[in-house]
């Protein structure tokens, strides 16, 4: 679910190379220096900003809190990772990344110097420069003039991509966190505090728990639709309906909430949709069938229209990783709906498929 | 009453396209929020979308926000009087079915932040208006430079959430407490007050260089906790930045801070209606250089001595020895003479201003000390 983009991201995002060590990187990059050689290319430019950054996230490790950072990566040579940042946040910064070499990309002579070291007339590969803004992407193409070509890469890489054990580990750590941040909001909902107070205090379980990010929405007519931070914290709504995403080292996680002071037909719809969904969930299954299966048991009621016609998408370092339910991934499945007289519901939950079946990391209705 | 300061906006807008002959203005936001920049649809709507969004104004003064996503009509609807609001998944698609009911000639249009979007998007948007216009991407900061009535006063009550944010710090800030931990009681604690986002930084050193985002480190005694706090009220981000010593300062630090207090009032003083920045920035300058920190007024020892406040407005911009930018009656900007001085390290005093014929006026009531936390 996209939320408004906060000004910065105020988590900790230091890089755990006990979790994720400098070989996982060795492995990544192999596969860049395998598509350069395969091309000819001498060199690969990585693009990511702060709202969407997982093709520079699984390279680099990096995260831009703010603006946007690229990672410049030569066949051969150093690499360098550029960061809209100034340059005296540059020591700070490099704590979150295996790059050595970090620097202000504000002074774009950074760009210019580090482009010297490679071979005029070579081509360079891409990735994530479908976000690059016009500005940046403009400032590239001059000092590239005409001596280097760039090539989009991002059709050679896969998109979906099976998580090996360590990323694994991380995942199921962002699922514990998503959970337990969706455990106090309920119990503080549940003891009656307003619809985003209680949000706030599972937003702020999350905080304090070394979350990287926390996004929320919460409903204020009675689950007909979501809305961003309102402050109206004392206000209470019923039913309670909300959504919260938590990022831990680097991995998503996020639930729909719904809870109400007495069970509704539209609840267990929607309970009963995402059973359904549930029940088909294995590896190689198809979305559409899930899909369908869900949506036949919410009927006549059509899904929810903040889950935007898709019961389910993988996620990771981005919210949105695509539809391949295969060994390796990690799943968010939502199902719901808005009944006219009792409000709207939406069930959700988190799901690691594995070669030998679905596994369940967390489901709302357990909160 | 007044009214809405997007709608006076819209009408400067129609003046800007009958001066330039135009027939219509698209202003854009890449769903990106800086708190130094401007952000053209809320400037133009008085919403904060969630996904790239556009303001199209005609010259007969009808306003449309197209947003993303579909879902987010109502609560765009309710925040844009006066404005036409369509919300739908895809903007190229929506922005085309707007400019047919505006009528608008495609081949006189101007755009505002089209640069910024993702190129992507930027290609397919370009698409549906037959080629790249002229930009005037100064437009919405330009206008917006002085705040209205009802944006000073969410300004003013952004730092009064600040203020109470840093008071929690001092409540909570205590020698085994993470840097994280200590970010998120700040953050959910101005959350709670109603500040929507924060820019906030808080971090400690024995001796900091700079400030920067929290991390993992354990607080002890004798660290000194920089914070940069600047909670965002209905669009307005205020800033105060605050210097806390957990145990007893060093010897050199109160007077040494005294300095950065002094070069604080020196800006204020300066910051009158018609001063160049420049003149400010060389007010609060003097005050170290007569100390004999001259040589330290400059990166990495400092970056600026102060900036405009995003979303509305970055107008004056930076605070630096070399900017003509004129100072006007009802600018709202921080004014930070922060300063890394050898004895001392980085240090940080800061409060937005309004600019008022007497000079800059603090928002703040209480104005940044050395604080000290008592172990």
């Amino acid at each position: 679910m996209r939320t408004v983009q906060p000004a910065i991201m105020i988590g900790s995002y230091g890089w755990d190379q006990d979790r994720l060590p400098r070989d996982e990187f060795d492995l990544r990059i192999g596969e860049l220096d395998r598509l350069m050689d395969a091309n000819g290319w001498s060199a690969m430019l990585i693009h990511g900003d702060c709202e969407e950054h997982r093709l520079l996230a699984y390279y680099t490790n990096f995260v831009p809190r703010l603006r946007w950072a690229m990672a410049l990566l030569p066949r051969k040579g150093e690499p360098r990772l550029l960061i809209s940042m100034s340059a005296r946040d540059v020591p700070a910064m490099k704590l979150s990344t295996w790059i050595a070499d970090v620097r202000t990309g504000w002074d774009w002579g950074h760009f210019e110097s580090w482009l010297k070291s490679l071979a005029d007339g070579s081509a360079i590969g891409t990735l994530g420069f479908d976000g690059i803004s016009g500005t940046l992407f403009g400032a590239v193409e001059r000092s590239l003039g005409n001596r280097f070509d760039l090539r989009d890469a991002s059709g050679e890489l896969p998109r979906e991509r099976p998580l090996r054990p360590r990323e694994l580990s991380l995942a199921q750590d962002g699922a514990a966190l998503v959970k337990l941040a969706a455990a106090t909001a309920a119990g503080a909902w549940r003891q009656g505090r307003g619809n985003e107070a209680a949000l706030l205090a599972g937003e702020r379980t999350a905080r304090a728990n070394a979350a990287q990010d926390v996004r929320t929405l919460v409903s204020l007519d009675g689950g007909r639709s979501l809305v961003p931070f309102q402050g109206m914290l004392d206000a209470r709504h019923d039913p309670f309906l909300a959504h919260i995403a938590v990022k831990e080292s680097g991995f998503w996680a996020e639930l729909f909430l719904t809870l109400a002071e007495r069970p509704s037909g539209v609840m267990a719809k929607a309970e009963a949709g995402l059973d359904a969904a549930l029940a088909l969930m294995r590896p190689d299954a198809d979305l559409r069938t899930l899909s369908a299966a869900a949506l036949r048991t919410i009927a006549p009621l059509p899904l929810h229209p903040v889950l935007g016609g898709r019961v389910g998408r993988r996620i990771g370092l981005s919210l949105d990783e695509g539809e391949g339910i295969e060994p390796g991934s990690l799943w968010t499945l939502h199902v719901g709906a808005v009944d006219p007289v009792e409000g709207g519901a939406i069930a959700s939950a988190m799901i690691a498929v594995a070669a030998d079946g679905a596994h369940l990391l967390c489901r709302s209705r357990d909160v | 009453m007044d009214e809405p300061a997007p709608l006076n906006r819209i009408a400067a807008a129609v003046q800007l396209l009958e001066q330039r002959g135009a027939d219509a203005l698209l202003a854009f936001n890449n769903a990106q929020n800086s708190f130094l920049e401007s952000n053209a649809v809320f400037v133009l709507s008085g919403v904060r979308p969630i996904g790239p969004s556009a303001v199209l104004i005609d010259r007969s003064g009808r306003a449309s926000l197209v947003l993303t996503p579909a879902w987010d009509e109502a609560r765009a609807a309710a925040l844009a009087p006066g404005l036409t609001v369509t919300a739908a998944d895809d903007l190229p698609a929506s922005l085309a079915d707007a400019l047919e009911r505006h009528r608008v000639d495609r081949r006189r249009l101007v755009t505002v932040a089209l640069g910024t979007m993702g190129r992507a998007l930027a290609r397919r948007i370009e698409a549906v208006l037959g080629g790249t216009p002229p930009a005037i991407d100064d437009f919405t900061r330009d206008v917006a430079r002085r705040r209205s009535a009802d944006e000073l006063a969410a300004a003013r009550r952004a730092t009064a959430i600040a203020l109470s944010g840093y008071r929690r710090m001092l409540e909570v800030a205590r020698p085994g407490l993470r840097e994280f931990e200590l970010a998120a009681e700040l953050y959910c604690h101005m959350k709670a007050l109603g500040a929507e986002d924060n820019f906030l930084l808080v971090s400690a050193s024995q001796h900091n260089l700079a400030v920067r985002a929290a991390g993992r480190r354990v607080l002890d005694q004798g660290d000194i906790i920089l914070s940069e706090i600047t909670p965002c009220y209905r669009g307005q981000y205020a800033q105060i930045c605050r210097t806390t010593v957990i145990g007893a300062p060093s010897g050199a630090m109160p007077g040494k801070y005294a300095l950065l207090q002094q070069a604080m009032r020196r800006g204020q003083e300066a910051a009158v209606p018609g001063a160049r920045v420049r003149d400010v920035t060389r007010a609060i300058d003097a005050c170290f250089a007569a100390a004999g920190y001259g040589d330290y007024c400059r990166p990495p020892y400092m970056r600026v001595r102060g900036h405009g406040l995003g979303i509305t407005s970055d107008r004056p911009g930076d605070l630096t020895a070399d900017s003509d930018v004129v100072l006007e009656e009802g600018m709202v900007f921080v004014m930070h003479p922060n300063q890394y001085l050898p004895e001392t390290g980085y240090m940080m005093c800061g409060e937005p201003v309004v600019i008022t014929a007497h000079g800059a006026e603090a928002l703040s009531t209480e104005t940044a000390t050395l604080d000290v936390i008592a172990v």
